[in-house]
C-alpha cells in the first residue's frame, strides 16, 4: 500500500486528487456498466419486441427459461465449454509454460511468439481456417486422417457430438498461447533457490512441481482459472461463426441464445432475463472463486 | 543439444505445426482459384498461384474502407483507453484514500460481468438516445476496461517510486502536472503493452459491431467480411483473401511488440 499522501502538508492538497484520477472510470463505468445492468434487470420483467412500450409481465420470462429446452441445452453446452477451457485449456497451457521455461531452451521467443500468433487473429479468419480444416470432404482434418490411418470420415461440424469437439479444439487452439503467457511469467518468477534445495532434498522431477511449483504458482492459477472460467462462459464467435449453435443446437451457447432471442426473434424481454441468468451465474460463481483464492484485492 | 532434450524439442516443433499450421494453410488458399481451395489430395502449395482473389476482392468490395473504419475505430478507441486507464491505475497505486479498497473491489469486480448481460440493454439505450453511431457506440462505452486498470495499478506500483513523487510535490508540482510530466513517461514500456492489447481487441471485435452497426457503409472489417461470406453462400476465396488481408496488421504489429505487450500483460497476474 502506498504512504505518498501521508507527508505533512501535502496531505490536504491531495486528498481529492484520487478521486479525480479514478472519476472517468466510474462515470463510464455507472453509465455503460450499472445503468445497462438495471434496464436489463427490469426488461427481464416485461414482454417486448423491441418497438412501443414494454409490457409488464413479472416474472413470467424466468417461468418460461426454466422450462425453456433450448435454454437448458445452452446452458449444459456452455458448462461443457467452461469444463474444457479449466480442465483442458488450463493445464495444457501450464504444460507448454513449463516446457518453455527449462534452462537454456533455444529460441525461446520464437515458440512462445509462435503459440501467441492465433490469440491476435481476427475471429473471421478463425471461421474460415476452421471450416477449411474440419470440412467432411475435402477438409485438412479428415485429409490428415485418411493418409495416417486410411479413414477419416468425421463429420467434424455436422455430427452433434463432433461439433463440440470441434469447438473444442477452435478454443484450444486460440486460446492456449494467451494463458501460457501467464504461467511462463509466473514459472520464471519462481527463485531458483527452491528448486535447488529441492533437488538437494533428492526430489524427483514430479516432487519438485507439486511441492515447490504448484505452491509459488497458485495466484497465476487462481488468475487464470478465473479469467478462463469468464471467458469461456461467455463464448460466442466460435459457434456462432463455426457451426451457427448447430446441428440441433449442440453447439448453442448462452449469449448465442441471447443474441438469436434479442437480435433474430425480437423477445427482447427474454433475452434480458437469460443475460440475468448468465450474470448471476458468472458474477456469483467468480467472486465465490475469488475470495476462496484471495486474489484482486487493492494490496500490492 | 544433447539427446535427453529430443522429446522436449519434438513437443515444442509439434505445438509450432499446430498453432500454425492452420495459419498457413488459410494464407495457401487464399492464392487458389475457388474450385482448389477445397481439393483432394489437398495441395500444400498454390499451383496454379493466382492473384485473383485479391483482385477481385480489392476491385469488387469496398474493402478500403472497412479497414479504415476498424484502423480509425480501434487507433481513437486505443489513445484514450491507455489514458484513462493510466489515470485510474496511479489513482489507485499511489494514493491513500477514504473508500479506496471499496472502489477498487468494485472496479476489479467489473472483470467478471458476462457482457451479454449489457449487450441488450446498451444496444437499446444508444439507439434510443440517439448515440448509436458507431463512432461513438463502438468507442465511448468501451475505453475504461478494468483489466486495463489493473495492469496499469500492478505495474506504477512497482515501477514508479514514491521518492520521486514527493521530490516532486515539494517542489510545488500540482498533482496532474506530476502525472503528466513524471509518471507518464516512467510508464511507457506498460502503455506501450496496453495499448497493442486494446487495439487488437477493438480490431477484432465481433459480437457489438455485428450487433450495433446496421448501415453497410459503416461496417468493420470483421462485419464487411463476414456479410461478404453469407452473401456469397459460403465460398472461400474472396473471404479468405480478405480475412488474410485483415489479420496482417494484426500479427505484423503484434510480432513488433511482442516482448513489451507478452511481459505486460503477465505483469498483474503474477502478483496476484
Amino acid at each position: 500500500m502506498s504512504t505518498t499522501t501521508t507527508a505533512g502538508p501535502h496531505r490536504a492538497r491531495s486528498s481529492w486528487a484520487p478521486y479525480l484520477f479514478i472519476s472517468p472510470f466510474y462515470l463510464l463505468y455507472v453509465l455503460f456498466m450499472l445503468v445497462p445492468i438495471a434496464v436489463s434487470l427490469w426488461l427481464s420483467l416485461t414482454e417486448w419486441v423491441g418497438l412501443g412500450t414494454p409490457h409488464w409481465v413479472g416474472l413470467r420470462n424466468y417461468r418460461l427459461l426454466a422450462t425453456d429446452i433450448s435454454f437448458h441445452r445452452a446452458l449444459g453446452n456452455t458448462a461443457v465449454f467452461v469444463l474444457v477451457a479449466v480442465c483442458v485449456v488450463v493445464p495444457l497451457a501450464l504444460l507448454i509454460a513449463q516446457a518453455l521455461n527449462t534452462r537454456g531452451l533455444r529460441v525461446r521467443d520464437l515458440w512462445r511468439t509462435a503459440y501467441f500468433v492465433p490469440v491476435v487473429v481476427s475471429p473471421i479468419l478463425v471461421a474460415l481456417i476452421f471450416g477449411l480444416v474440419f470440412d467432411r470432404q475435402f477438409g485438412l482434418a479428415n485429409s490428415v486422417l485418411r493418409a495416417l490411418f486410411g479413414t477419416g470420415g468425421v463429420d467434424w461440424l455436422g455430427d452433434p457430438g463432433w461439433a463440440r469437439v470441434s469447438i473444442a479444439l477452435v478454443m484450444l487452439w486460440r486460446w492456449t498461447g494467451y494463458l501460457t503467457v501467464f504461467f511462463l511469467a509466473g514459472l520464471q518468477n519462481v527463485p531458483r533457490e527452491l528448486y535447488e534445495a529441492a533437488a538437494l532434498d533428492g526430489a524427483g522431477r514430479l516432487r519438485t512441481f507439486t511441492t515447490v511449483t504448484l505452491p509459488a504458482l497458485k495466484p497465476v492459477t487462481a488468475f487464470v482459472v478465473v479469467t478462463s472460467f469468464i471467458g469461456a462462459a461467455q463464448i460466442f464467435e466460435e459457434p456462432y461463426l463455426l457451426t451457427g449453435g448447430g446441428p440441433a443446437e449442440s453447439t448453442l451457447s448462452v449469449t448465442m441464445f441471447i443474441y438469436r432471442a434479442a437480435f433474430q426473434r425480437q423477445q427482447f424481454g427474454y433475452a434480458a432475463a437469460a443475460a440475468v441468468v448468465l450474470f448471476v451465474l458468472v458474477f456469483g460463481l467468480s467472486q465465490l472463486v475469488n475470495r476462496l483464492l484471495g486474489i484482486g484485492r487493492a494490496t500490492s | 543439444m544433447t539427446r535427453a532434450r529430443l522429446p522436449l524439442y519434438a513437443f515444442l516443433i509439434l505445438l509450432f505445426l499446430g498453432f500454425l499450421a492452420p495459419l498457413l494453410w488459410a494464407l495457401s488458399g487464399s492464392f487458389k482459384p475457388r474450385g482448389d481451395i477445397f481439393a483432394y489430395p489437398p495441395k500444400l502449395l498454390p499451383s496454379p498461384f493466382t492473384l485473383d482473389n485479391y483482385r477481385t476482392l480489392l476491385t469488387d468490395q469496398p474493402f478500403g474502407r472497412w479497414f479504415l473504419m476498424s484502423t480509425v475505430v480501434a487507433v481513437v478507441a486505443t489513445a484514450v483507453s491507455v489514458f484513462v486507464c493510466a489515470l485510474a491505475g496511479y489513482g489507485f497505486a499511489k494514493f491513500r484514500f477514504a473508500g479506496k479498497n471499496l472502489l477498487f473491489g468494485v472496479m476489479f469486480s467489473s472483470l467478471s460481468i458476462p457482457f451479454a448481460v449489457i449487450l441488450v440493454p446498451l444496444f437499446v439505450m444508444l439507439v434510443k438516445t440517439g448515440l448509436g453511431s458507431p463512432w461513438f457506440a463502438l468507442i465511448v462505452p468501451w475505453v475504461a476496461p478494468a483489466f486495463g486498470i489493473f495492469m496499469m495499478q500492478q505495474y506504477i506500483v512497482q515501477s514508479v517510486p514514491d521518492s520521486v513523487l514527493e521530490a516532486a510535490r515539494i517542489d510545488g508540482a500540482s498533482e496532474f502536472g506530476i502525472f503528466r510530466r513524471i509518471v507518464l513517461p516512467l510508464l511507457r514500456p506498460s502503455l506501450g503493452a496496453l495499448a497493442v492489447w486494446t487495439f487488437l481487441q477493438s480490431y477484432n471485435s465481433f459480437l457489438w459491431p455485428l450487433v450495433l452497426v446496421s448501415d453497410s457503409s459503416q461496417y468493420t472489417l470483421p462485419l464487411g467480411l463476414q456479410t461478404l461470406f453469407v452473401s456469397e453462400q459460403r465460398q472461400y476465396d474472396l473471404v479468405l483473401a480478405g480475412a488474410v488481408l485483415a489479420v496482417l496488421p494484426a500479427v505484423a504489429l503484434f510480432v513488433v511488440l511482442r516482448k513489451q505487450l507478452l511481459e505486460g500483460l503477465s505483469t498483474g497476474a503474477v502478483k496476484g
